[in-house]
């Protein structure tokens, strides 16, 4: 859910709305889901990122005008047999990054099939991003980007090409989820996901003292 | 520590004479210096003397050799290739020379082959993998790794991993009767138990706490069986009570989960081994068998439930 609140600036002006969004990534294995994450959280790239086990959390915050978005992060594994335990990860999110590789046709019919999950059984209002990971592998290519933008636009997903690599569209991609999500109070699914939350007030101080927001 | 190399020095000395006499290695005495930890040099073969795994090579001397010649599913061998270099990526033992991957590869496609309904599992390359560094044998990796997933563990690994979830809520009933408080907590805050405790079951606690803690882990594993697993995260949960009832949401409860496998006792092995002990009290095999059941049939008649549906 979206949770609004004000929080104190150092010097004692209130600032603006901070959010808490809950986002999961998806995907086949070793498309660069935790990659992503890594980088846009850590900034980092690990050439040999290890697998993930049932999934993995991190937080991070972005800047919006004035409001503070924080993203709860949910990185699953991708193996088939572990898709059992994906509806725990994407229940009562309001974001999905669908990630396939654009090295691997498989990959990109699996996100297909993500997305119609989704679709199906995710919240209604659930912001979906489709990221064509391994951007740099350029030579490489399989899947064309026109194909992908074809698919996205007649799904409404958001669509980028990135890389965890390079950097590319990596911040962009989550920016632009960011601006997608409602940002007044009604917005979210705490309803649904029996997951609500508030923000306390010292975790909402730290978002917005952040150095995101100067 | 210096207090704990002494104790490894004295029960280095106690397992070179009782490998020495060759006698059986199933009694109450070797169970007790197995909660001791058994010495690096011998763990490989004792894990395979006391779980079985030994009668199970004897029984087929060159199955490993034969399951090497044999033709391999491709799509199995390509899943567990984007694996290898993903595993202990940052383990200075295990530093990923192209030989060691190549141990692995093998260990794993030869499990693969042989057992078909788990064929490969993402977390067998960190069980297989630290088989491998303790072993460093091949063939003895993959014996222990049979024994564990054919003999040890249910079926944690299969494609509905039905017995993982199935220990999960076993594990969430057992919290619930020895720490009602952390139970409702983490009802109340919706955190599902699978969120938290899915790789502490699929890697046996590889990669989740530190490796010396994990090994000790295992000694019991392969002698005890499986109750050793919820001893030990009952042992985290149970010591971490007060740090998790603090956590008023969602967000912080998961991290502080994830807090609690790198709390500084974790890291005292020796320490750590004997609480889990005594922290979690008294939990019978039977108590574990017959939750298995109740959990198992449960998530059984749930499945019915939802295609009749
Ligand atoms: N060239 C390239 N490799 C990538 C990129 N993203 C991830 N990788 C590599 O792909 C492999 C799998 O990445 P990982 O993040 O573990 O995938 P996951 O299984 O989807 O989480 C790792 O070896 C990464 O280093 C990328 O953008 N470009
Ligand atoms: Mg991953």
């Amino acid at each position: 859910m979206a949770t609004r609140g004000t929080a104190q600036r150092p010097n004692g002006s209130t600032q603006g709305k901070i959010c808490q969004f809950k986002l999961v990534l998806l995907g086949e294995s070793a498309v660069g889901k935790s990659s992503l994450v890594l980088r846009f959280v850590k900034g980092q790239f690990h050439e040999y990122q290890e697998s993930t086990i049932g999934a993995a959390f991190l937080t991070q915050t972005v800047c919006l005008d004035d409001t503070t978005v924080k993203f709860e992060i949910w990185d699953t594994a991708g193996q088939e047999r572990y898709h059992s335990l994906a509806p725990m990860y994407y229940r009562g999110a309001q974001a999905a990054i669908v990630v396939y590789d654009i090295t691997n046709q498989d990959t990109f019919s699996r996100a297909q099939t993500w997305v119609k999950e989704l679709q199906r059984q995710a919240s209604p209002s659930i912001v979906i991003a489709l990221a064509g990971n391994k951007a740099d592998l350029a030579n490489k290519r399989v899947v064309e980007y026109d194909e992908a933008q074809t698919y996205a636009d007649e799904n409404g997903l958001l669509f980028m090409e990135t890389s965890a690599k390079t950097a590319m569209n990596v911040n962009d991609i989550f920016l632009a989820i960011a601006k997608k999500l409602p940002k007044n109070e009604q917005s979210g699914s705490a309803s649904t996901s029996g997951q609500g939350r508030r923000l306390v007030e010292s975790d909402g101080q730290k978002a917005a003292t952040g150095n995101c927001c100067k | 520590m210096s207090e704990y190399l002494k104790v490894l020095a004295k029960m280095a000395k106690k397992w070179t004479k009782i490998i020495g006499e060759g006698k059986s290695l199933r009694s109450i005495t070797i169970k007790k210096y197995v909660r001791k930890g058994i010495p690096g040099e011998h763990r490989g073969l004792v894990w395979l003397a006391v779980s079985g795994g030994e009668d199970m090579k004897n029984a087929s001397p060159d199955l490993y050799q034969k399951l090497l010649l044999s033709p391999h599913n491709v799509e199995t061998a390509e899943i567990i290739k984007t694996d290898l270099p993903r595993t202990f990526p940052d383990n200075i033992f295990f530093n990923n020379t192209e030989n060691q991957q190549h141990q692995l590869y093998n260990v794993l496609l030869a499990f693969a082959h042989q057992n078909k309904t788990v064929g490969y599992c993402q977390g067998l390359n960190y069980i297989a993998g630290l088989l491998l560094l303790v072993t460093k044998s091949e063939e003895t990796a993959f014996w222990l790794l049979k024994v564990l997933i054919d003999k040890i563990l249910p079926d944690y690994y299969t494609c509905t991993m039905d017995g993982l979830l199935t220990d999960i809520d076993v594990l969430a009933e057992l919290v619930r009767i020895k720490m009602p408080d952390v139970y409702q907590h983490v009802t109340n805050v919706g955190l599902p138990w699978p969120v938290i405790t899915t790789k502490w079951f699929v890697c046996l606690f590889a990669e989740v706490l530190p490796i010396e803690t994990t090994l000790r882990i295992w000694d019991c594993l392969f002698y005890e069986g499986t109750k050793i697993i919820f001893r030990v995260a009952l042992t985290l949960i149970k010591r971490n009570k007060s740090n998790l009832l603090a956590c008023q949401d969602f967000t912080t409860l998961a991290e502080c989960f994830k807090e609690i496998t790198k709390d500084s006792i974790v890291l005292r092995c020796h320490e750590f081994m004997q609480s889990i002990f005594k922290v979690p009290g008294s939990l019978p095999g039977n108590t574990i068998a017959k939750l298995r059941t109740k959990h198992m049939q449960q998530r059984i008649k749930r499945k019915q439930d939802k295609l009749e549906r």
